[in-house]
């Protein structure tokens, strides 16, 4: 195992003391150090956003792009270089908000990255506005009469777009959550992990207590992975117990592998041949 | 100039015009003739009137023309819609079901040809080569040789089988042979098989430009008249490391080519108008990155949907200024299609170069009309990459992305190609990558970039010039040079005393060149397809100097020359008198 602090960096941190954002970079660093994948060999997409911000921690490669466009960002990266291990950080407004369009494109495409999405139901870093994924009548200054719209269902969204690998995972624990993300890295195409993230300054509704008393950890012996119609019967069940780990897992045919000129090795490993383009333009006299 | 002759194509969306068009076109090019193809159609799939326009010569030509000499007429609208274009001796060839058209006669002298398109294919074999049996009578008024035709032919359905070639071959035959009574005034001398260049519409001459450069990942959301960029490349994947994927929207075809330059490899979008104005906010994500992205923008006129089928330039101040506060950006309006496919080259050159997009700038006319490229396309041996790797660094662990030393040009490297960590932010940031709120750090990486600009401009090719001493100057930019260099030597054939400033670069604005090519004796006139002469603003702006008038058109159609000659002599009038 690579020693954690190779992926620690001194860069200064301002999520609040207690966010739930430490839990998920901890159970990063875990799941990168287990799988023994050095610093320097992960790349790190995010979009904008306190989550987005979790690349700045990490002693890795990162790009961090704006509002929402993570996955296309990621999806470029991995068309340049399908040799890459990405894994891409956003939170519930990135992701499911501005970014949507592009997370029904990952799930199409079965991109071959892992997706971490910080789903702490508030918007944080624009000070607490309600989330997609912000229950009906969430109050906030933004909405002081309560959100008008209902909770999105990201697991139930996937599920129904024929995602292969689909867990929830939870800020609280962590090394749980290490062994989601490890799983996700080992799939062969679009790995979805949603976390129920805590947000201690913005959302009093889904806190560490809220959490900790709901919570179930998926038996897997009770389970199976490739059950989809437990899987989505799990992702559709009222929040009075919130199942946590892998819901869903089929074998899929991963994005950069439908793909039949990166066969011959990343593009960026490709050599330039100026005869063949010269054979081009002589076709056309 | 012995030939110079216009044939038009008219008929309903869906008909077949491009089927008669490319032939009529493949012809022409491999007879050694010249050719420039405009493409007119309204933004539907079916039906309405569509018109293709082949202007034939012996000569180089840089513009369609006005009036027609042969009408194709696949249907009785057209001949309705272009009968007063056609010239006196001119002829129409139409269908036997356009007999009793009400304006059939109204082509004054022109010839009117009835041929059975339809019947005489249904002979040949099928209904379905109706387009080739109005080819064949087309190529038969002009007096193209049997045997040129069937090479064409042969060679367009090489894929399909014998029986397809043949009853083809003869329902060209066909054709021809019910116009053999027609005595045309411009029946054609025929120069024989000598190809000028190479027939390609701007559009290809742009993907095949991307493919020289080495584009290796192309993303695109369909829009017109941007998509033939893309197609243009999409079929080489086979042949090359080129991805060419379609993405759920332009926000996410412009994220992609970021993060595809950004992971090492050259990557490239079109687009138009509306498109581009999705892609600002990664157009600025480009610039703070200082990531290398080139995007072409294929101009149709606006706001919004505006007019999607037609021809424009009202996106020049948009391009340049397009994403919130400022950064380097380079914006290229290749003029012909030579410097179509040597903009592309260029224009990933130089966002590698100085780590910053490249806006290559053109238009419905540009990309949807054939020509004759006529220059030897050259294939750069060697395309340089201005990367770093760890082997050139004194210390990998300590690299920093954005370092603010030099020239403003920072080392960049790939990501997960060693030990340096590739950190990069869309936020403001310090020299390592990380986000910074510093004032210092602010205030060096804006520095950092800015300076840039210095040498940038100095990549900036001037502006062509026809004779400067000229008491008018008609200055245009992108592809309306064509349509200018016409004019202007036309009026001069008809000795006024007149000439022209023809713009490629447009930013940063070569200032200096522009003054020295606007500082001669006569005033000069902007000649611009937007409502406001925006080329002419931008030249006031930067070198004081102010256009006597503006010639503009923002209808959606290319400029003639006939008209721009018109407009000109107001002009004229006042400096000849």
């Amino acid at each position: 195992m690579v020693d954690l602090n190779a992926y620690h960096n001194d860069f200064e941190n301002k999520w609040c003391p207690g966010c739930g954002n430490f839990g998920v970079l901890n159970a990063v660093k875990k799941a990168l150090a287990e799988q023994e994948i050095p610093p320097e060999n992960v790349l790190l997409v995010s979009g904008i956003g306190q989550a987005a911000k979790t690349p700045h921690f990490l002693n890795c490669n990162f790009f961090h792009g704006l509002h929402g466009r993570a996955l296309p960002v990621a999806a470029g990266a991995l068309l340049a270089n399908h040799d890459l291990n990405i894994l891409v950080h956003m939170g519930d407004g990135d992701c499911y908000g501005e970014g949507g369009n592009h997370l029904l494109a990952a799930l199409r495409r079965n991109l071959d990255v892992t997706l971490l999405v910080h789903d702490n139901r508030v918007y944080g870093l624009t000070k607490g506005q309600a989330s997609p994924t912000s229950r009906y009548g969430f109050a906030s200054s933004a909405q002081p009469f309560g959100s008008f719209s209902d909770a999105m269902n990201p697991m139930a969204l996937a599920l129904s777009q024929g995602a292969g690998f689909i867990a929830r995972g939870y800020c609280g624990e962590v090394d749980h959550l290490a062994g989601l993300i490890r799983a996700g890295m080992a799939y062969p195409g679009f790995a979805m992990i949603d976390i129920m993230q805590v947000c201690v300054t913005y959302n009093p509704v889904n806190t560490y207590s809220y959490y900790n008393e709901r919570i179930l950890m998926i038996d897997e012996k009770e389970h199976r992975a490739d059950d989809w119609q437990a899987a989505i019967h799990m992702a559709l069940q009222p929040e009075e117990t919130i199942p946590i780990g892998i819901m869903y897992q089929k074998e899929t045919r991963p994005f950069t592998s439908r793909i039949r000129t990166l066969s011959d090795g990343p593009l960026i490993a490709r050599t330039r041949d100026p005869s063949a383009v010269q054979a081009v333009l002589d076709e056309l006299g | 100039m012995g030939i110079d002759m216009t044939v038009t194509i008219g008929g309903a969306a869906g008909q077949g015009i491009q089927t008669v068009g490319d032939l009529l076109a493949l012809v022409c090019h491999r007879a050694g003739l010249y050719l420039m193809v405009i493409n007119d159609f309204e933004s539907r799939i079916r039906g309405g009137h569509s018109f293709m326009q082949l202007r034939i010569s012996d000569e180089p030509v840089y513009a369609a023309d006005d009036g027609i000499h042969l009408l194709v007429a696949l249907n009785r609208g057209s001949l309705a819609v272009h009968a007063e274009e056609i010239r006196a001796g001119g002829y129409a060839l139409i269908d036997e079901r356009s007999e009793g058209d009400d304006k059939a006669g109204e082509g004054g002298e022109a010839g009117i040809a009835v041929v059975g398109f339809r019947r005489l294919a249904e002979e040949a074999g099928g209904r379905i080569m109706a387009n080739t049996v109005a080819a064949g009578a087309a190529l038969g008024t002009l007096g193209a040789p049997d045997e040129l035709v069937e090479s064409v032919i042969k060679d367009q359905f090489r894929d399909k089988s014998q029986t397809v070639r043949d009853n083809n071959l003869e329902a060209a035959r066909m054709g021809r042979n019910a116009v053999a009574e027609i005595r045309f005034d411009w029946r054609l001398q025929w120069p024989g098989q000598n190809p000028r260049g190479k027939l390609v519409s701007g559009a290809q001459a742009l993907a095949l430009g991307a493919l020289a450069a080495d584009c290796r990942v192309a993303c695109f959301y369909p829009m017109s008249p941007a998509t033939g960029v893309m197609v243009g490349m999409a079929g080489y994947m086979d042949r090359f490391p080129l991805v060419v994927e379609q993405a759920e929207d332009e926000i996410a075809a412009i994220n992609m080519v970021i993060g595809a330059s950004f992971a090492g490899v050259r990557a490239m979008t079109a687009t138009s108008g509306g498109g581009f104005s999705l892609m600002a906010e990664g157009i600025g994500m480009a610039g703070i990155t200082e990531t290398p992205a080139v995007v072409v923008n294929a101009q149709r006129p606006g706001p919004a949907t505006g007019l999607p089928t037609r021809t424009a330039q009202g996106d020049l101040h948009f391009v340049i200024h397009a994403a919130q506060d400022e950064f380097p950006r380079f914006v290229l309006a290749p003029r012909t299609l030579d410097e179509g496919y040597e903009t592309m080259i260029r224009a990933f050159h130089l966002a590698e170069q100085y780590q910053v997009p490249v806006i290559v700038l053109v238009d419905q006319y540009f990309t949807d009309s054939l020509g004759i490229a006529g220059r030897k396309w050259v294939v750069p041996e060697i395309v340089e990459r201005f990367l770093v790797s760890d082997a050139e660094m004194e210390n990998p662990a300590r690299y920093r992305r954005f370092s603010t030393s030099g020239s403003g040009i920072s080392p960049r490297a790939v990501p997960c190609a060693g030990k340096a960590r590739v950190m990069v932010t869309a936020n403001e940031h310090a020299e390592d990558g990380h986000l910074s709120e510093a004032i210092s750090d602010r205030n060096g990486q804006m520095e950092k970039r800015a300076k840039k600009m210095k040498r940038m401009v100095e990549e900036m090719r001037s502006p062509e010039v026809l004779h400067p001493d000229s008491s008018l100057l008609l200055v245009a930019w992108g592809s309306t040079c064509g349509v200018v260099r016409e004019a202007v030597m036309r009026l001069r054939r008809e000795n006024h005393d007149v000439g022209a400033v023809f713009f490629s670069d447009i930013w940063p604005f070569p200032a200096a060149a522009a003054a020295v090519a606007l500082s001669g004796p006569g005033q000069f006139v902007m000649v611009e397809l937007n409502a406001s002469a925006q080329l002419g603003a931008l030249i006031r702006a930067h070198t004081g100097l102010h256009a006597a008038g503006a010639i503009v058109r923002y209808d959606g159609r290319p400029m003639k020359p006939g008209g721009l000659m018109h407009d000109a002599m107001q002009y004229l009038e006042v400096s000849d008198g």
